[in-house]
């Protein structure tokens, strides 16, 4: 036996696709029993800019894990309005990994997401606010410290804040310098706070 | 003249956001060679201090600085036999527990990328020679991959420098190589048994021709990638490995920065990545 | 020099937990998320493992039921978390957790329970 070749330059001359490759009939392939071909037309439709609605109602049914990332991937490339309410419906589920995928895509997503940051960290799930801040830690965008010092200065519930300062530690600039105070103050017996906004403050005076 | 002090604050602040984007950890005994490089980037960019150049690092629409430093921050030397620990793990653990679940006599197929100029293709072609008694039982084929065509020119002529081959034990050297003055002339035989192609791992027309492999090498690549081409690129490893397929990153690349999609598998010598062999 | 693992995808979190630990004499190492703690879990030995739930790639559940099924020594794991309802309590404790406390950690509390589970540094 031996080293043999050319199998793939053959492979690429048979990849004769078996079906049209259409945005219609890849909506349609997204039902495919076969998990290889739901991923292809995930990926496909890339290129077709109303899909966004088609994939979401795939992702609520979808079990297949490589399917269901290939997809939120699409949906960030896409990323017009009905992708992001498709991504914000994601974060209130309670399948973790599709909250996890829906708040790595829309870190990728700074200008649709910044329209809807203020919404998202005023919602009454405070679990969803974290994942709101969450979402902020690699939001590239120019509110992040603004939108963080809001949360420190009014989010009632501890562990909202706490995701907040720990970022802060990250981006804040002197701007947050009174806030962190005020957190302190307003969180006197949570030793975590204490710790985090004096590294926070450390970081601040020290930059 | 800008300031390019870096406090102990600073270096914290940046070995976290580093370590949270690349999975690098540098302790307090690098730092001289982080401040230096730091230093020198915050130069380059015309940034007229550590925070703002922070912050440009950090809020920066393309990525295209972080990519920059990562570069920097990281050697990417490629020659003969380079992180060989990979290479034993392939012959001793992974190879061995593929041909035993495989149930054709097809041939085990290998997808280096990127091929740059050669040194890794042909090592493993190498290592299956010398190391692998599989060999005389299995065709294998290895399929090597880069985006530039010139230096797949390079790669399919297969002459090196002396640096290139120092890892290389004396006698493989003889064996393989012919000397051409300066230069190692790598033997027919191996150039016959690499094909290389030319492929954009971000090109979705590119790579699905790429299917059926039992192995994918992607070493230092991926961490000079943005999160989205990263992650696009692991789901693309996925397409073309077979079920219970393996995929090798560098020494210094993880996974768990990129996805989810695969199974961390310990073998003696290495970690190592699996697609799993049952839909998760 | 016993060590323990802190999964934590928060940096500050992780600075928190570390300086309570080391502060008593533990030795500690971290990771975050789920992945990169199986690979860390993979090579070499802890005593402990300290698991936030929420984390990116792989949550707290999925790392401890991973780890749980790979035959290596298997020391016990404290979860931490924001959930403070039963449900991911009991969660927790199916996915191979040993104890449960609820963030953000209170020091003293958080030394008992590592202390219940692994004895002195």
């Amino acid at each position: 036996m031996a080293f043999i070749k050319n199998r793939t330059s053959d492979a690429v001359a048979q990849d004769e696709r078996k079906m049209p490759r259409d945005c219609a009939s890849l909506v349609l392939e997204l039902d495919n029993p076969d998990p290889m071909v739901r991923r292809w037309a995930a990926r496909d439709l890339a290129d077709c800019h109303e899909a966004a609605g088609d994939l979401v109602s795939r992702l609520r049914r979808e079990d297949d894990a490589s399917v269901r990332e290939i997809i939120f991937s699409t949906l960030t490339g896409l990323g017009d309005g009905t992708a992001v309410a498709g991504l914000v419906e994601c974060l209130r589920s309670q399948d973790a990994s599709l909250r996890n995928e829906a708040i790595e895509a829309m870190q990728q997503l700074p200008d649709e997401v910044a329209p809807i940051m203020r919404g998202l960290l005023a919602d009454p799930d405070a679990d969803l606010r974290i994942f709101a801040v969450n979402i902020l830690e690699s939001l590239r965008h120019p509110g992040v410290e603004p939108w963080l010092i809001e949360v420190i200065e009014h989010d009632a519930e501890v562990n909202v804040c706490a995701t907040a300062v720990d970022l802060l530690g990250e981006v804040g600039s002197a701007a947050a310098g009174a806030p962190l105070k005020r957190l302190k103050a307003r969180f006197a017996d949570e030793p975590y706070i204490q710790f985090a906004a004096d590294l926070a403050l450390k970081r601040i005076a020290e930059g | 003249m800008a300031d390019i002090s870096i406090s102990e604050e600073d270096f914290q602040k940046f070995r976290e956001f580093f370590y949270r984007k690349t999975g690098i950890q540098f302790d307090g005994t690098k730092r001289y060679f982080v401040d230096k490089r730091l230093a020198e980037r915050i130069e380059a960019t015309v940034s007229d201090s550590f925070r703002s150049y922070f912050t440009l690092l950090r809020f920066q629409a393309s990525g295209e600085e972080l990519q920059q430093l990562t570069n920097l921050m990281t050697v990417n030397e490629t020659y003969f036999f380079r992180e060989d620990y990979q290479f034993k793990c392939l012959v001793d653990s992974i190879l061995p527990e593929i041909t035993a679940r495989k149930q054709d006599s097809g041939p085990i197929r290998i997808w280096v990328i990127p091929s740059s100029s050669g040194e890794e293709p042909y090592s493993i072609a190498i290592y299956l020679l010398e190391y692998w008694a599989g060999l005389n039982d299995w065709d294998v084929e290895i399929v090597s991959s880069d985006i530039d065509t010139r230096i797949l020119a390079l790669a399919r002529q297969g002459i090196y420098s002396q640096r290139a081959v120092q890892q290389l034990p004396g006698r493989i050297l003889q064996k393989h190589f012919a000397r051409s003055g300066e230069n190692y002339q790598i033997s027919d035989e191996l150039r016959s048994a690499v094909e290389f192609t030319r492929v954009n791992l971000s090109d979705r027309a590119d790579t699905r021709p790429y299917r059926n492999f039992d192995v994918v090498f992607c070493r230092n690549l991926l961490i000079y990638f943005d999160d989205v081409s990263r992650k696009s690129a692991a789901e693309t490893f996925y397409d073309a490995l077979n079920p219970g397929g393996f995929i090798l990153l560098g020494h210094s690349e993880s996974m768990s920065r990129i996805s989810s999609l695969y199974k961390v598998r310990k073998f003696p010598e290495a970690i190592v990545y699996q697609k799993p062999l049952e839909p998760r | 020099m016993k060590r323990i693992l802190i999964v934590d995808d928060a940096a500050t979190v992780r600075m928190f937990h570390r300086t309570i630990l080391e502060s008593a004499g533990y030795t500690v190492d971290e990771a975050v998320n789920g992945i990169e703690a199986l690979e860390k879990a993979l090579q070499s030995a802890y005593d402990l493992y300290m698991v936030d739930i929420n984390m990116p790639k792989l949550d707290g559940y999925g790392f401890l039921r991973e780890l749980r099924g790979h035959d290596i020594p298997q020391p016990p794991a404290i979860m931490i978390s924001t959930e403070a309802e039963a449900s991911d309590q009991s969660q927790a404790y199916a996915s191979g957790a040993n104890a449960y406390l609820i963030k953000p950690s209170k020091p003293e509390q958080l030394l008992v329970h590592v202390r219940l589970l692994i004895g002195e540094a």
